[in-house]
Order: structure tokens, then sequence, then C-alpha cells
């Protein structure tokens, strides 16, 4: 006897008859007047988006023309290091803003937009937490400017010695951060790449970083793609974070079998080209003018910077 | 050229892929391989590029065993490779230098050409394909179809003798697979062989003479003139190409 609940089609394909009706689940098509609460699914989507955001921010931002845009990626690359050591030298906290100003200028005539500078902020702000135990006399003994407790009689708090050395690690590790990315944001990553080969980096490593980069991009867009189909599907307004934490470590899965088969076939396809294990690439670096010109003031800005820390003690 | 003779190959050594297969490509000759979906014909594009080698069954390539000891041998792995191309289905497998003019530049200077002469032959391909602009962008930038053709340029500017396409139209607009198809006739009239793996038949005599067809049980089911193969309405059917009736 035919089964009631299965529609004949056709020759090949039998149809549940729930299929061709409408949906009595389906809530009625009205605004609720709740607002939708967003869950960890939509924070994943979100924070992949921008990072694919971000990469083509960078991306635009080297292409376009500017001061340090005009520089080869290995001039950048080495004046970037020159900096960072002359920065790991400086112990004033004066001489630290003085040279974060300085970088935020080089920034400014660099075009680099405000949303790529955001993480200028960021950092210092969480080393501002890593460094304010510094700042207490309990961990860096000295001169208490600022009395927050007192113990048997004496007042404790806030030293001159421990807020300094907090000021000096702030500042180091915000002004460091924000020569690395005015270098990452103003020259492309395949020039970055192709420069760390120029300088010795073994060319097979500086090959892999390219390969991670492209990849890892590629590989961000799929795990968005994952995570907007399992919104799509989500129709009820209860929270879904236990769910979408299960479909997240679900996905984590699905896109390492991905990666996994994914590395496979690009050496098959390396392979199939040729690759035997010594890659030769094209070299597109080129010095110019404003090389000179650069390979001539950072030196000398960052032998003016010792100094001046030098003098202030 | 190429030669494969009762070839069967197994994922894993459980999952089968090819079962005793045999085929033969000919210079000038556009061949297509047929079947449905997980019929094994990627394995055997990737068999025939020397990528995986068979459980049992022998392959041979201008005359020579093609085997993994074969192609240990550095020299014979560079001739091989220099005459063998593979465009895979997926561009992004394909599509992994940092640019475009770079990827299309990897095989031509991994081949040994001097880098004036990759590069010049680099520009040549990407014109010839019409994608010349986009040269200097990261394969993020680029759209579905625009991989397809940069993968497409990759494998051409090695200028191999047998080209080997894993559904060589997917992701191509009808203007681009036109073009492509006029290419590929080129190609073979110039004594360049084509295998094309594809389930497309609606284009099938544009793009090949010869037919392959696999059965979903991983044998091959017939080898004839393209036009005799999509006469025979009963072993499309067999083979899952067409649907019944």
């Amino acid at each position: 006897m035919a089964d009631p609940t299965v529609l004949h089609v056709g020759q090949h394909v039998d149809v549940p008859a729930w299929l061709l009706a409408p949906e009595p689940h389906a809530p009625v098509y009205r605004p609720s007047g709740r607002r939708r609460r967003r869950g960890f699914l939509d924070a994943t989507a979100d924070r992949s988006a921008q990072v694919l955001r971000q990469v083509v921010l960078c991306d635009e931002t080297a292409a376009r023309p500017g001061l340090l845009q005009r520089l080869d990626p290995r001039t950048a690359v080495v004046a970037m290091l020159v900096v960072l050591v002359a920065l790991a030298l400086v112990h004033h906290p004066v001489v630290l803003v003085v040279a974060w100003a300085a970088v935020a200028g080089l920034a400014a005539a660099s075009r680099v937009p405000v949303g790529l500078a955001r993480a200028w902020v960021v950092v210092p702000a969480v080393t501002c937490l890593v460094a304010a135990p510094v700042t207490l006399s309990v961990v860096r003994p000295g001169d208490v400017v600022v009395v927050l407790w007192t113990w048997h009689g004496t007042g404790h708090g806030l030293t001159a010695q421990g807020l300094t050395a907090a000021a000096v690690l702030v500042a180091r590790a915000g002004c460091s951060v924000a020569v690395v990315l005015l270098v990452t944001a103003t020259t492309s990553w395949t020039g970055l790449f192709a420069a760390l080969g120029a300088l010795g980096v073994p060319r097979v490593f500086a090959q892999v970083l390219a390969m991670a980069h492209r990849y890892l991009v590629l590989l961000v867009t799929v795990a968005a793609d994952m995570v907007t189909s399992r919104q799509v599907r989500t129709i009820t307004g209860v929270r879904h974070d236990r769910t979408g934490r299960a479909v997240l470590g679900a996905s984590v899965g699905a896109l390492v079998a991905k990666a996994y088969q994914l590395t496979d076939e690009v050496h098959q396809a390396m392979v199939a080209r040729g690759y035997r294990g010594h890659t030769r690439t094209l070299r597109t670096c080129r010095f110019g003018a404003a090389d000179l010109v650069a390979a001539l003031v950072v030196p000398a800005a960052a032998a003016a910077l010792l100094i001046w820390d030098g003098t202030l003690g | 050229m190429l030669s494969c003779e009762d070839v069967s190959y197994s994922y894993l050594d459980r999952f089968p892929a090819l079962d005793e297969v045999s085929l033969d490509v000919l210079p000038g000759q556009r061949l297509a391989l047929l079947g449905a979906n997980g019929c094994g014909k990627t394995t055997l594009l990737k068999v025939l590029a020397g990528l995986v080698f068979p459980t049992t069954g022998t392959v041979s390539a201008f005359g020579r065993p093609l085997t993994e000891d074969a192609l240990a041998d550095a020299g014979l792995n560079a001739a091989f490779r220099a005459r063998v191309g593979l465009c895979f289905q997926n561009p992004d497998v394909q599509v992994f230098s940092p640019t475009v003019r770079e990827e299309v530049a990897f095989g031509p200077l991994q081949l040994g050409l001097p880098t004036d002469e990759a590069l010049a032959r680099t520009t040549q391909v990407l014109e010839l394909l019409g994608v010349a602009d986009l040269a200097d962008r990261t394969p993020m930038q680029l759209s579905g179809g625009q991989k397809k053709k940069v993968a497409i340029a990759s494998v051409l500017a090695t200028n191999p003798e047998v080209l080997l396409f894993d559904e060589p139209t997917a992701a191509l607009d009808p203007r681009s697979r036109l073009w492509l198809e006029d290419l590929l006739a080129t190609l073979a009239a110039s004594g360049t062989a084509i295998v094309s793996a594809t389930h497309d038949l609606d284009r099938l005599t544009h793009v090949a003479d010869r037919a392959v067809v696999l059965a979903e049980d991983h044998r091959v089911l017939a080898d004839a003139p393209t036009t005799e193969i999509l006469a025979d309405h009963d072993l499309l059917v067999t083979a899952n190409l067409v649907a019944p009736g």
C-alpha cells in the first residue's frame, strides 16, 4: 500500500508531502518588536569579515601614492629594524613620545587610513594594563607620589620610578608597534616577503610565509562562509551560544581537514609545474632616489634620538 | 605520448577510484574524459600527470615507464614536467603565488628559463588570456573566473606538449568559454594533445574529438569518437551522464 505521506512525482523522485505544502512552523511574517540578540557566531562572522577588510585595506594603502610607499620593500624592512633597535635603546619617555609623534606624522604623509591606525591606540592601552603593577611601591620601590594605602605607618602607592618605568614600557611598546604597522601598511605583503628573501632570510621560509598569508585569507573566507551559512538557517530568536560553539568546533575541524587537502593539492600543483624543492622566483624590487634619502635620514634620525636620550639622562 | 594500461588506483587502499583503466593520449588529439561525479576523472588526470601512481597497472610517458622512481631522476622529472601540464579544477589550488605575474612565471622559472624570457612569456600569455591588467594583483583580488584564467595561463606558460584540464570551462563566462575552445583547437592543430575531464555534454564536440567514458564503477565504459559517444543514449544513461527516458 502506498505511503500517504509521500507523493510520487514523475518516475524518479518521491517527494515527502510536507515538502510540497506551506511550512506550518514558519514564524508569522511580521516584526516581533524584540531585537535579535547577537551571539557567539555573529561575533565570529563579524571578526572574520573584519580580518578580510583589514587585509584589503592594507593592500589598498600599500598601492596608493604616499611618502613611504615610494620605498623599495628592502629599504623599508631595514629602516624598520634600525628604528626598532634605536627605540629599544631609548630610556626616556619624552623621547619615545616624540618618536611616536614622528611616526604618526609619517603615517599621515603616507595616507594611512584611521582604520589601520586603531591598533596604535589598542596596543598601548593593553600594555598599560600589563605595566600597571610596576607603578606600585610594592613592586617598584621609590618615591611615593600618590599614597593609596598605609602599612605599619608607611605610605604605599604609585612611585615616581614606577610611573616612569611604566611610561617607558607603554611608550616603547606603542611606538615599536606603530613603526611595524606603518611599514606593513605602506608596503605590499608580496613586497615584504620578497624583501625578506632578498635580505638573506632563506627563500623557502619567505615563500612559506607568502603562501601562509595567501591561504590564511582563503581559509578565513571559507570560515566566514561556513558561519554565514549557519546564520541564514537560524530561524528562532533563541540564543544559540552552546550550539554555536559546537558548530564552530565542527567548522574548525572541517577547516583543518580542508587545509590539509588544500596543502596536498597545492603541493601537487607546484610539482606539476616543475617544483623540485628549490624555488626560483621573480625579483621585483628596485632601488630609487627615495631609498637613498631613507638610507641617509633614518640612521641619522635614530642616532639623533639616542643622543638626545643620552643628554636627558 | 601518454599511455595507461590496466591502471587501478585506490585512495587509502580502501576507496577505489580507477579500475583497470587503459587509454592512449596521442599527439594533436583532443580527448575528453567523461563520467559522473566521483567516477575517477580527476584521479586519472593526476595519474597521467605523474602526481599519483597506480596501485596496479602501468603508465608510460614518451616511450618510458612513468613511475615514482623514474620521476625521482631530476633530468627526467624536468623533461616530463616541461612536456605535461595540468590545470586543476579548483583554481585556488593552482594560484598560490603572491601575485598573478609571479604565478604565471612560476612554471617557466622552475623549468630553468632565464628571468627575462620567463617574464616576456608571462606577459604574452596574460595578454593572450586578456588578463594582462591583473598582473600585479594578489589572488585574493580576483573573481572565480579570473582565477581560472590565471590558472590556465600558468599552465600554458610552460608550453607543454600534453595539456590536462580538469573541467576547463567551469567558472568561465560564455565568451571566455568559446575563446578557450578556440584556443584548445588551435593548440591541438599544432600538435598539442589536450585531455579534458568533464561531464558537460553540451559543448563536448567543441572540446574533444575522442571521448573515454568512465563508469560509476571506475572502469572504462567506452572509448570512441565524440560523435559516436553522444549518439549512444543508452551508454550515456549507463554512465549517468544523461537522465533516463
